[in-house]
């Protein structure tokens, strides 16, 4: 029997008993939905990590100076522990193998005005591989380079957040600013970067643009720390070749820095990947658990279609006798009843994709939970839907298909 | 010979009883014969008919269908037989409610396998046969008896089978309209149909050329129509 023709027999059954098939569509309904919503909200929380942890390179290890209080920093630098500083970048780029860049960077809050404007920001003093190491891309203007480092320029690159405030919609590049108390020239621009809202590792949350970055030659002649105890630097930022030589090289660097500082534990070494592999590893028991909730309503979405096409084949039994009279086979009877099952699993696949997608969207936009529907969620959520409705079609489609004729066409 | 049945015994299950229905029938119905079956309510004429019409099976016995021993074919052949080889006709009509005259019509074509145009064609000519033309878009209920029975009759022809098997097709109309059916019987037989029919009523029974009499599940009597001239 022709395919066709069991689908429109199929969708006529459906629409015959169109509340009947809704309230068996509800499960699989439900399901594709949730699955739909939940992965989503998975992959939204993926993405964000993903672009949090690029911002500070997938490749790369991140030194940076603890926080300690007076006391502790007068301790340590009792133990002669230097703090960070420049010569510690430079002998972890000759000694350890792999590491293709550093770059330190010092900072320090202040204000910076700008005629009757100020903000509030930080200023980071970065060397030229800053750029190398980390894909920060001006909106307008050029980044600190060679030239102005190694010339101590007085020139800053604004992050798009303090440029806005100082400027609004004004042209900033070669305007004069006042960081602290030293007048610099704006060279540059940052494009917005994401909001940096959650703490990885030792790094705490901070909004990027609001950063401003000047040659750290300058920093270092212009600006002093307020506590004379303060390291050079704050933080030495390492690239390495490739993802697969950060733990060697970070155990290398913390053996260095431990002979430097004197086994004084007054730094955190972060590795934005491993923490990423960390928060993956977590998200695998949430998609786990997500996956168990999935099967669960499937299935019992699955026993709602089973009994309903048990019911059909008994109340139409004397129909199949009667097709069974003039000529179809077992198997034509079979593929009707599967067809009628898997039409009222797809019909419900589609209408619970719908509904994920719609409450997707709408969790994305009345929630601050960032939802991401990935194309793979909706074609799995449907395909599950077309094999549970053979699956479950397939028992009451084999009943119907071995009803006897005379039997079934004599059926009242 | 279209049909030949040797030794044929039926015997219904009944829980742990076995009730014979059909015994020792012998019968040979050659190619457009056109038969009557008569018999006592019980008798086994609906039995023999189902058999004939390979919606059942016998308990022993042979039946030769063409040359084919049908105790031999598997599911699948049978349902061929009937898709191809044999039109059924019931008492009450078997037609789906949910579908149109034309729709029915068209239904063992589409176990057949024919496209939807050759369908349609095929259908539609049918139903013109049994002078049903202007109510293909009908659904049975939208019909008279008389008209159900025809459309029943065209669903029966639509594949050329060559026998048609009615089951008291005349039983639920009233005699007018059953004397139009058997006219339409008599117009398909001289068209070169074997026809087998089923009834009660003497008057339906003279239309064929031959009455097979069954009683208590035995072939009593097989006789010429004397009163025929053909
Ligand atoms: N499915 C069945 N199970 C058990 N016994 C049956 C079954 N069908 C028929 N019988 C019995 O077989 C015998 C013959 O029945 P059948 O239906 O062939 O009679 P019939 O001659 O067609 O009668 P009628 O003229 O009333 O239609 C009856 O005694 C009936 O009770
Ligand atoms: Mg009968």
């Amino acid at each position: 029997m022709q395919y066709e023709e069991n689908i429109r027999v199929a969708l006529r059954a459906l629409i015959d008993h169109k509340f009947r098939s809704f309230l068996t569509m509800l499960g699989i309904i439900f399901g594709v939905a949730s699955v739909i919503t939940m992965l989503s909200i998975g992959e939204g929380a993926k993405r964000e990590a993903i672009a949090k942890y690029q911002d500070l390179g997938v490749n790369n290890i991140i030194i940076r100076e603890k926080k300690l209080s007076d006391q502790e920093l007068e301790e340590v630098r009792a133990k002669f522990s230097p703090g960070l500083s420049l010569q510690d970048a430079s002998v972890i780029k000759e000694i350890v193998p792999g590491v293709i860049y550093t770059s330190s960077q010092s900072e320090l809050s202040t204000d910076v005005k700008y005629t009757d404007k100020s903000a509030k920001s930080t200023v980071i003093g970065i060397t030229p591989e800053f750029v190398n190491i980390m894909n920060y891309k001006t909106g307008q203007g050029e980044f600190i380079g060679e030239k102005h480092y190694d010339a101590a320029l007085r020139v800053c690159v604004l992050g798009a957040g303090v440029a806005r405030t100082l400027f609004g919609s004004e042209n900033s590049i070669g305007k004069m600013v006042k960081i602290g108390d030293q007048w610099f020239e704006v060279s540059g621009v940052l494009q917005s970067k994401t909001l940096f809202t959650e703490t990885v590792g030792e790094l705490a949350a901070r909004d990027l643009n609001n950063d401003i970055y000047i040659p750290l030659s300058t920093f270092l002649n212009r600006f002093t720390h307020e506590n004379m105890l303060a390291s050079q630097i704050q933080q030495i930022t390492v690239q390495v070749a490739s993802s697969e030589r950060l733990v060697e090289a970070s155990t290398l660097i913390n053996g260095i820095l431990q002979r430097h500082h004197f086994n004084n534990e007054d730094y955190n070494i972060v590795i934005p990947f491993e923490l990423l592999r960390q928060e993956e590893k977590e998200r695998q028991i949430y998609n786990f658990l997500l996956g168990a909730i999935a099967a669960i309503s499937l299935v019992v979405g699955g026993i709602g279609i089973m009994n309903i096409m048990l019911a059909t084949v008994m109340e139409r039994t004397r129909e199949i006798g009667i097709r069974r009279a003039i000529g179809a086979r077992k198997s034509d009877i079979m593929s009707q009843f599967v067809t009628e099952a898997v039409a009222i699993s797809i019909t419900g696949g589609i209408i619970g994709v719908i509904l994920g997608v719609t409450l997707s969207l709408s969790v994305s936009l009345f929630t601050d939970i960032k939802t991401v529907i990935p194309l793979y969620s909706v074609l799995v959520a449907f395909g599950f839907s077309v094999i549970v409705g053979i699956s479950f079609g397939y028992l009451p489609a084999k009943n119907a298909a071995n009803l006897k004729p005379i039997e079934s066409i004599r059926y009242e | 010979m279209l049909i030949e049945i040797k030794d044929l015994y039926k015997n219904y299950v009944m829980g742990e009883l076995e009730v014979p229905a059909l015994m020792d029938i012998n019968v040979q119905i050659a190619k457009n014969e056109y038969v009557a079956i008569m018999g006592p309510s019980g008798s086994g004429k609906s039995t023999l008919m189902n058999i004939l019409g390979c919606l059942d099976t016998p308990t022993a016995g042979q039946y030769m269908f063409n040359g084919v021993d049908v105790s031999q074919l598997d599911d699948d052949a049978l349902s061929a037989m009937r898709n191809r080889e044999i039109g059924f006709i019931f008492q009450n009509f078997n037609l789906l409610p949910k579908l149109t005259a034309l729709q029915n019509v068209e239904l063992p074509l589409v176990y057949a396998g024919a496209n939807k145009h050759e369908r349609h064609e095929k259908a539609i000519q049918a139903l013109q046969k049994v002078g049903l033309a202007d109510r293909m878009s009908h659904k049975p209920t939208e019909l008279s008896g008389g008209q159900r029975q025809r459309v029943a009759i065209a669903r029966a022809l639509v594949s050329k089978p060559g026998i048609l098997l009615a089951d008291e097709p005349t039983g639920a109309l009233d005699s007018k309209t059953g004397v139009e059916i058997m006219a339409l019987f008599d117009e398909l037989q001289r068209e070169g149909n074997t026809i087998i029919v089923i009834t009660h009523e003497q008057e339906i029974a003279d239309y064929a050329h031959r009455t097979i009499f069954i009683k208590d599940g035995r072939i009593h009597s097989d006789t010429p129509n004397k009163k025929r001239n053909f």
